[in-house]
């Protein structure tokens, strides 16, 4: 028994093990385009692998201060890798690296029968958002916000919205992932996550000027164990190279 | 030959009395540092400042309290009269049908979240139906519900079913004797003498609604007043860095240890044990 799970062990962790791996905290929207990442890295940067772990950026900031294991921070917004600097639990400044945009979601079969922002503020439309203190949303209620100041908007539009909240998930990826499933009516999700889910949503026009633009950001926690390799990490994801792997996922270069 | 003796009665000594004392005041310190570090965190918070905060709590505390209430009526409704028949009545197959019913105790909370949205879910198997007629369950208090009964209610119908399979048959065939009918023989004899083993798996039934987490974030969602227990508010409140996630989880420990040490006290003297290992 005991010999069996050491093999496993073995197996696990033996195999060809880079000589420094990086633990990189990740925000829930950086999924596909950081896993596409570490391969790119993988093959230019030899003796350096990454592991992550993918969740609210607010979750993983929480993490950072409460001195988890983690070399770099990667936020679906700047807000919470400042938070960090300025609490000194960083190794220099945050690094913004990439840009998103917000999209409007449904299911495939569009249950509620949404054809316009508008129609969130109908009685009985089973919105989907984060905890509100997640990057998405805080940008969710900027644009909802923006919606209400557009003329011709009803009194009380973003109100009518926030009433139609039937549940805050965990992080930006668990939204997506329940609008997929048709639990929900719509959400307002990342525009690189909208498109990740292909045909299983539909996306409902959002007019830029409502729009909100999300900026990401990396810094090197403190805790780095390797602070040298993490801040060529975050000076790789942020120049060329690391523009070039994000952009195919729909990411724009930093705002 | 007499310091031989003497040498294994220290030995001895030394394993039946220090050696155990030594182990379990690590493992004292194990299980009571991390809980004296939350009280004592939650002491330090002192009074709220965020109202708004406070107002969660409270919410979550009572949504946890009606929703635990429910599940339990539920799970005593439903398990009862399961663990009745799997007591006196086995039917054929019991053997897989008790393994089915103890399932949720050793799933993980995720797989059972998941496994409730595939059947309850708007795309489910009943919830489908369900949601064409204008009732969608997911985001619902009822999901609460349901997710704390399914994970709670096998802890309740473990017990109960030991519990009636202690009580002997002869006590049960005198008070039939005695002119008792069935039902009469059920209420008067059977059950009281079982109530002990009931009353553990009640307990142990609340304590897992209580904690329950992880198949309700997945499969009731999160929100305030409606489906937020206080298990999902430490959680949200944990990633706000907010005093309430402290507040809440203390709310949670004190709980969980006056019902417990209520339980033991009150069952003090009792002869029947616990019946929840049958």
């Amino acid at each position: 028994m005991l010999v069996a799970a050491s093999a496993l062990l073995a197996a696990g962790c033996g195999h060809a093990a880079p000589p420094t791996t990086l633990t990189v905290l990740a925000a829930a929207s950086l999924r596909d385009a950081f896993r596409a990442a570490a391969t790119a890295y993988a093959s230019t940067h030899p003796g350096i692998g990454l592991t992550f772990s993918f969740d609210a950026s607010s979750a993983l900031r929480a993490q950072v201060e409460q001195g988890a294991p983690a070399d770099v921070f990667a936020s679906a917004d700047v807000a919470n890798p400042d938070q960090l600097v300025s609490a000194g639990r960083t190794i220099g400044p945050a690094t913004p690296f990439a840009g998103n945009r917000l999209a409007l979601i449904v299911p495939a079969a569009n249950p509620a029968g949404i054809a316009a922002p508008a129609d969130l503020a109908r009685p009985g439309v089973a919105l989907l958002t984060a905890s509100a203190n997640v990057p998405i949303a805080i940008y969710a209620m900027r644009v909802i916000a923006n919606l209400a100041a557009e003329p011709g908007a009803p009194a009380g539009f973003a109100a009518a919205v926030e009433r139609n909240i039937v549940s805050r998930e965990d992080n930006a990826a668990a939204v997506v992932a329940k609008v997929v499933l048709g639990e929900a009516d719509a959400a307002f999700v990342y525009a690189t996550d909208a498109r990740a889910a292909g045909a299983a949503v539909r996306s409902i026009p959002l007019p830029d000027r409502v729009n909100v633009t999300a900026a990401y950001a990396a810094v090197v926690a403190r805790q780095a164990h390797d602070p040298a390799a993490a801040a060529a990490f975050v000076a790789w994801l942020a120049g060329a190279d690391g523009r070039s792997v994000l952009a195919p996922f729909g990411f724009a270069p930093p705002p | 030959m007499t310091t031989l003796v003497f040498a294994r009665d220290r030995r001895d000594s030394l394993l039946a009395g220090a050696l155990p004392r030594f182990v379990a005041a690590g493992w004292v310190l194990f299980l009571g540092l991390p809980i004296a570090a939350l009280l004592v965190r939650a002491a330090t918070v002192g009074r709220f400042d965020d109202a708004a905060a406070g107002r969660a709590v409270l919410d979550a505390l009572v949504l946890s309290l009606v929703t635990t209430a429910i599940s339990l009526g539920l799970a005593v409704l439903f398990g009862l009269p399961v663990a009745w028949l799997l007591a006196r009545r086995p039917p054929r197959g019991a053997v897989l049908l008790e393994t089915l019913i103890d399932l949720p105790i050793v799933l993980p909370p995720s797989v059972a979240g998941l496994a409730l949205l595939l059947v309850f879910g708007r795309q489910g198997v009943l919830g489908g139906p369900l949601a064409a007629m204008g009732f969608s369950i997911p985001f619902s208090t009822i999901a609460v519900i349901i997710a704390q009964t399914f994970v709670a209610a096998p802890f309740f119908i473990r017990a109960a079913r030991a519990g009636l399979r202690s009580v002997h048959r002869d006590l049960e065939d005198a008070a039939r004797v005695d002119g008792g009918g069935e039902v009469a023989v059920a209420l008067s004899v059977t059950l009281p003498l079982a109530a002990p083993a009931l009353a553990a798996g009640l307990v142990m039934a609340w304590a897992r609604a209580l904690g329950e987490f992880g198949a309700t974030i997945m499969f009731a969602g999160n929100l305030e007043g409606r489906t937020q227990t206080l298990p999902l508010l430490v959680y949200s409140e944990f990633q706000a860095s907010s005093d309430a996630a402290v507040v809440a989880a203390s709310i949670l420990v004190v709980a969980a240890f006056g019902v417990l040490l209520g339980v033991r006290l009150a069952r003090r003297g009792s002869v029947t044990e616990l019946g929840g290992a049958g």
